[in-house]
């Protein structure tokens, strides 16, 4: 363990005295998260549900006080198909429709009244948010109604989720591709060491193959963990990002991507021959791997062509587990499928540097 | 080849029969030798002979077509990890980290093997490299980068050191310096296997040397042997006098053979005054003076000169 140690040390020394590639693999993800987090939280906090009242009566105007007193809500007046259009350019997150009749329906106490409740469940957050509030604010209204005294009394207090917008999304997108990013980047100082033939003046000593591939591998882990510290903190820090899920399951899959990805990093080394075809090569593949695994672009809105090559690709996974499990996002495929796709990558990458790459 | 009075402890290289090619390439094409425990072995060659993949299938580092090859006792081939710890090894170009420092450097390759071997200040001190201790590697000059790589090479006090040119780059004084180590790691009872196209150092370091061109060895022996086996004569140089013809030279008295090299006639011969003397009588009859006449001792160089007709130094 000691060589495997102290080689990673001088890694990290390396590393950290080459400015440029300090440069980018810390600030870079930083940018991106501060690049995207101003575009998209630009605005207020607030929360705007449209309410569409076709009733008009006194009652449905309680029902709007309701709503309109909880947190932090903003209610928008105005017809069905107004409001749904503004929801469709994200104005308004919700739609609450209160049918004609509704008081009728209420005062005759003649079943239950129907409302209709507009959400968008790809915007998971919101659409859980909705749900809770109607379902509150309804179940409140039903008591009263009934004429049962409420047992318990809720105190009104913001939830956490409530804060939750399409920078929640974009945290775990950047987090796997920064991870995609640490990994494969790994092929140029390896070539670059190959090339000034210290990986042959390496295996003129007793140093062993796994013991100079492990200290490469616990480098790049140490850099990605230090990235999901950047992004996650500053996430949480200036945007109010919550992690949802289990950080077993958020450490299970950065190192099972991370070591894909470094495996990548090695498959490329192994058809570089020299550190510039390194760099090149490594961001001919960086580029089709952001923009096709539905980091930027959602992979429901491509064509087939490209959803089929979208489905092949390991940040699509790496990228889609993280957003399940730090934000209770809609699954791209089960969590499993995740973390089996990547086991196949790795696996896959690793067979193929294991037969190609040369130490000289 | 062995020698009858070693014969009895096996000697630290052996190698038999050694093929390596790339491609059309033959770079060693069936090379042997043997090389005793404390001595100094120089492999002399010009670029492109093979002396540097000779040496690195000694090291375990490339895998030769066939060939017997066993370093201390060990077969370099099949168990060279076996090796490593016992060896130390100067590439022919020094492969340093180029952001660590010369201490950092060291203490990473003292990191590799088992505790002892030298301490990172002897090593400093013994390659004086000491007011470099803590520049990065990439600022160092050609000289010191090499004298860093023989430093690397001798940080587990290996019992044999291969350095494959390592003085290529270094000023005189430095390659002086670099002389007294190699030597002193003889007088320390260790083994040494250095390749170099510096003749005046393969004579005085090595105990034996092997001349390599094309992948084969030409000649292989003591300095005293090489040189005798082939001049009983001493050798009269001139600069070439233009008219003189070639048959002339050879048949002055004494003389044995005639080269040429760069714009020096070489005559060897087994009669000093005989041969100049018809050299100033030849000269006179063509009305010239002939330039820088001079007497020598047959030397490396002239074996080399004579083995494969051309100067070592292009
Ligand atoms: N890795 C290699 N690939 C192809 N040709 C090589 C390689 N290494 C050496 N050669 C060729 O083999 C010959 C011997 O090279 P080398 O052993 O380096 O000679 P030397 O060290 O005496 O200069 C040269 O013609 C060289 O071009
Ligand atoms: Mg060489």
């Amino acid at each position: 363990m000691r060589p495997l140690l102290l080689l990673t040390v001088a890694n990290i020394k390396s590393f950290t005295r080459d400015r440029a590639a300090l440069f980018w693999t810390l600030a870079f993800p930083l940018i991106f998260v501060l690049l995207f987090g101003s575009i998209f939280t630009g605005g207020s906090s607030e929360r705007s549900i449209g309410f569409a009242d076709l009733d008009g009566t006194p009652a449905s105007g309680q029902l709007k006080g309701a709503f309109a007193a909880l947190w932090n809500l903003k209610i928008v007046d105005g017809t069905e198909d107004e409001l749904l259009a503004s929801m469709k350019k994200g104005d308004v997150v919700a739609v609450i429709i209160v049918p004609e009749g509704y008081s009728q329906t209420v005062a005759a106490k003649a079943g239950p009244a129907n409302l209709t409740v507009y959400t968008d469940p790809s915007q998971s957050g919101a659409d859980a948010t909705t749900r809770q509030l109607v379902g509150f604010v309804l179940s409140a209204v039903n008591q009263a109604v009934a004429g049962v005294p409420p047992a318990v009394e809720p105190s009104f207090k913001p939830i956490q989720t409530n804060d939750l917008t399409f920078i929640s999304y974009l945290v775990p997108s950047i987090l796997g591709m920064s991870l995609m990013q640490v990994g494969i980047f790994a092929s140029v100082p390896l070539v670059a060491d190959r090339q000034k033939l210290i990986l042959k003046r390496l295996q003129a000593t007793p140093l062993r193959r796994w013991q100079l591939v492990g200290s490469n591998v616990l480098m790049r882990l140490l850099i990605a963990i230090v990235q999901t510290a950047i992004i996650v903190g500053v996430g949480s820090a200036l945007y109010h990002v919550q992690v949802a899920g289990s950080w077993l399951l958020i450490g299970g899959l950065i190192l099972l991507g991370s070591l894909a990805f470094i495996a990548l990093g090695y498959v490329i080394a192994s058809f570089a021959k020299t550190e510039d075809a390194a760099n090149g090569m490594t961001s001919v593949v960086q580029f089709p791997l952001m923009f096709l695994s539905g980091t930027f672009f959602p992979i429901d809105a491509m064509p087939d062509a490209l959803k089929t090559v979208a489905r092949a690709l390991p940040l699509t996974y790496l990228g889609d587990g993280l957003r399940q499990v730090m934000v209770d996002g809609t699954p791209f495929s089960p969590l499993w499928v995740c973390f089996a796709v990547l086991a196949v990558w790795l696996v896959a990458c690793f067979g193929i540097a294991a037969r190609f790459f040369k130490w000289q | 080849m062995s020698i009858p009075t070693a014969a009895a402890a096996e000697p630290v290289i052996r190698v038999a029969g050694l093929h390596k090619a790339y491609g059309e390439t033959r770079a060693v094409d069936g090379v042997s030798f043997e090389v005793q425990a404390g001595t100094i072995f120089g492999l002399l060659g010009p670029n492109g002979a093979g002396k540097t993949t000779t040496v690195e299938v000694l090291e375990g580092l490339r895998e030769p077509d066939r060939g017997e090859v066993r370093v201390l006792g060990v077969d370099a081939v099949r168990d060279p990890d076996r090796l490593k710890p016992r060896i130390g090894v100067s590439l022919q170009t020094a492969a340093l980290y180029p952001k660590l420092t010369v201490v950092e450097v060291l203490d990473l390759f003292r990191g590799f093997y088992h505790l002892g071997g030298r301490s990172t200040d002897e090593l400093i001190s013994l390659m004086d490299l000491g007011e470099k201790r803590t520049t990065r590697t990439q600022n160092l000059s050609g000289g010191q980068r090499q004298r860093l790589s023989v430093a690397l090479a001798l940080v587990n006090d290996p019992e044999l050191v291969f350095l494959d040119e390592p003085t290529t780059g270094m000023d005189p004084a430095a390659r002086r310096a670099l002389w007294d180590v190699v030597l002193g790691l003889r007088s320390a009872g260790r083994t040494v296997l250095l390749t170099t196209h510096y003749l005046e150092e393969a004579e005085v370091l090595c105990d034996r040397v092997a001349i390599m061109d094309h992948g084969h060895i030409l000649e292989e022996g003591t300095v005293e042997e090489l040189v005798s086996r082939r001049f009983k004569e001493r050798a009269v140089r001139f600069d070439t006098i233009d008219g003189l013809p070639e048959e002339r030279l050879a048949r002055m008295p004494g003389v044995a053979s005639v080269k040429h090299e760069d714009g020096d006639t070489l005559l060897y011969t087994r009669d000093v005054a005989g041969t100049i003397g018809a050299v100033l009588d030849a000269a006179e009859g063509l009305g010239v003076e002939p330039a820088n006449l001079g007497v020598r001792r047959a030397t490396l160089e002239d074996v080399f000169l004579d083995l494969t007709g051309r100067a070592l130094r292009d």
